[in-house]
């Protein structure tokens, strides 16, 4: 893969990574649009939806509420298309799957990081604030955004250096049985995720019946097909 | 103490637009504080022009806007435009302070409820059926320009409720059109993600074949079971960590 692709996936990646939270929560950070958005980079969008598909189901596990810690699950789909572009159709969603989950633990880990030097830069402004400094506030603001940016484009460069390094070591590693076991383990822990999720979310009132019938129309229409 | 003409709109674009970095500073100790502020400074700028205070009664309020404050992003607007107008109405300090400290809890619920739990998934299934069912690119695309069509929507009604309302904006609250929303997010977003998953099922699995479908209904089974079962202890991150662990091992071993 050249760098100049590198680089267009490492800025499609800081962007779904300051999105999330920061700016301006349009949702590409879901794995959904960062996915085939970095499949149509690399010019391979069908790889792209897959990953895009299969994160979304995991990102269902996931309430963003309040001070929660949860992973980031869009510059790990970004990384995890980088890693699956190579080996599409044979490897691609269990390596995919490999460097994207580890991706997505690291973005976790790093907005815990990036919050906690966010409370630092406010106390340390502490003062400036009370005293109604709009200037220092800002400051203090758009410093933070600038963290974020950072956060995000290192996140995403750790997921693509995954992506080179699976891609060298693993890809070639596992016999046939083996890559449709990853890809069966891959698929399978997403399927449940994502259904988990959202049983918890729909609980046990009238909701569950709605969903009900959700499955057993979407079932039939899968049947038809 | 003179106050200022209240003007019609002072600043709500410029608010608005501040209100997408809302979450930019996301701290432990103000939480969403600090982004409220920047947003409701615009609105406050009126109070510059005071007579005889020397700005005393900007800089008090742009430091009251900083405070601790936690809801949901989407819906911060009506807290920062109900503090502004109470501003503007000479609002005692303490009581704009009780106001922020109020709004927090319910519009943290109602916006979980409507957007988390509702229009975000409801709108994130539909493009999902829609890649399933050989789509493509025009599903995503669309997903992101229908759900921000009502996020978008939800931020500006939000924002001038809440400077329309001032200190009365629980009123808003009560809207018949966001009540009937929150009553139909939810089971629109079951019956949706419900359809979704069999044939994102079906999509996802049309390169596996014999055994390899049969192993994955077995996988799912099993880990929704763990899930269910264990949901304090175990994340779906985890539960894919470790299935792809023990099928690295297994197809390593595999002869």
């Amino acid at each position: 893969m050249s760098l100049e692709l590198q680089v267009w996936l490492l800025l499609w990646g800081t962007l779904v990574g300051l999105d999330l939270v920061s700016v301006p929560q349009m949702m590409i950070a879901r794995p959904l649009v960062a996915g085939p958005i970095a499949g149509a980079i690399l010019g391979d969008v069908g790889t792209g939806l897959q990953l895009g598909v299969l994160f979304e189901l995991f990102q269902y596990d996931i309430l963003p509420m309040g001070a929660t810690r949860y992973p980031e699950y869009g510059p790990a789909t970004v990384a995890a298309v980088s890693a699956a572009h190579a080996a599409a159709g044979t490897l691609g969603l269990g390596l995919g799957a490999v460097v994207g989950l580890i991706t997505g633990m690291a973005g976790g880990l790093s907005l815990h990081a990036l919050r906690q030097l966010n409370t630092r830069a406010v106390r340390r402004a502490a003062a400036a604030l009370e005293g109604g400094d709009a200037r220092r506030l800002e400051r203090l603001h758009a410093a933070s955004i600038v963290r974020d940016a950072g956060r995000a484009a290192v996140v995403t460069a750790l997921g693509l250096v995954l992506a080179q390094v699976a891609r060298a070591y693993l890809a070639g590693a596992l016999p046939p049985h083996g890559v449709a076991l990853l890809n069966v383990a891959a698929v399978g822990a997403a399927l449940a995720a994502g259904t988990a999720g959202t049983l918890r979310l729909v609980g046990r009132g009238p909701g569950l019946r709605w969903f009900a019938a959700g499955v057993a129309g979407g079932a039939i229409v899968a049947w038809l097909r | 103490m003179s106050r200022p003409a209240v003007h019609a709109r002072p600043g709500l674009v410029r608010s608005l637009l501040r209100l997408f970095t809302v979450q930019g500073s996301w701290n432990y100790e103000r939480m969403q504080g600090v982004g409220i502020g920047v947003a409701e400074e615009p609105l406050l700028r009126d109070l510059r022009a005071e007579v005889g205070d020397d700005g005393v009664a900007y800089r008090a309020a742009v430091a009251r806007g900083a405070h601790f404050f936690n809801a949901h992003p989407y819906l911060c607007g009506l807290a920062v435009g109900a503090a502004a107008r109470a501003e503007h109405d000479g609002v005692p300090p303490e009581q704009v302070e009780r106001l922020r400290t109020a709004l927090c809890g319910p519009l943290g619920s109602l916006g979980d409820r409507l957007v988390w739990a509702g229009w975000l998934p409801l709108t994130s299934a539909l493009a999902l059926i829609g890649v399933a069912l050989g789509l493509g690119l025009p599903a995503v695309l669309g997903f992101v320009v229908v759900y921000n069509i009502g996020h978008v929507a939800l931020r500006w009604w939000a924002l001038r409720a809440g400077w329309t309302y001032g200190a009365r904006v629980a009123q808003a609250l009560r809207e018949p059109l966001l009540q009937r929303a929150t009553a139909l997010s939810g089971p629109a977003m079951a019956l949706g993600v419900g359809a979704a998953l069999p044939l994102v099922a079906q999509y996802l699995s049309g390169a596996l074949f014999g055994w390899a479908r049969l192993a994955l209904a077995g996988v799912v089974a099993g880990g929704f079971a763990l899930l269910w079962w264990q949901r304090r202890r175990l994340t779906g991150l985890r539960l894919g960590l470790a299935l792809l662990a023990v099928a690295a091992l297994a197809g390593w071993l595999w002869p």
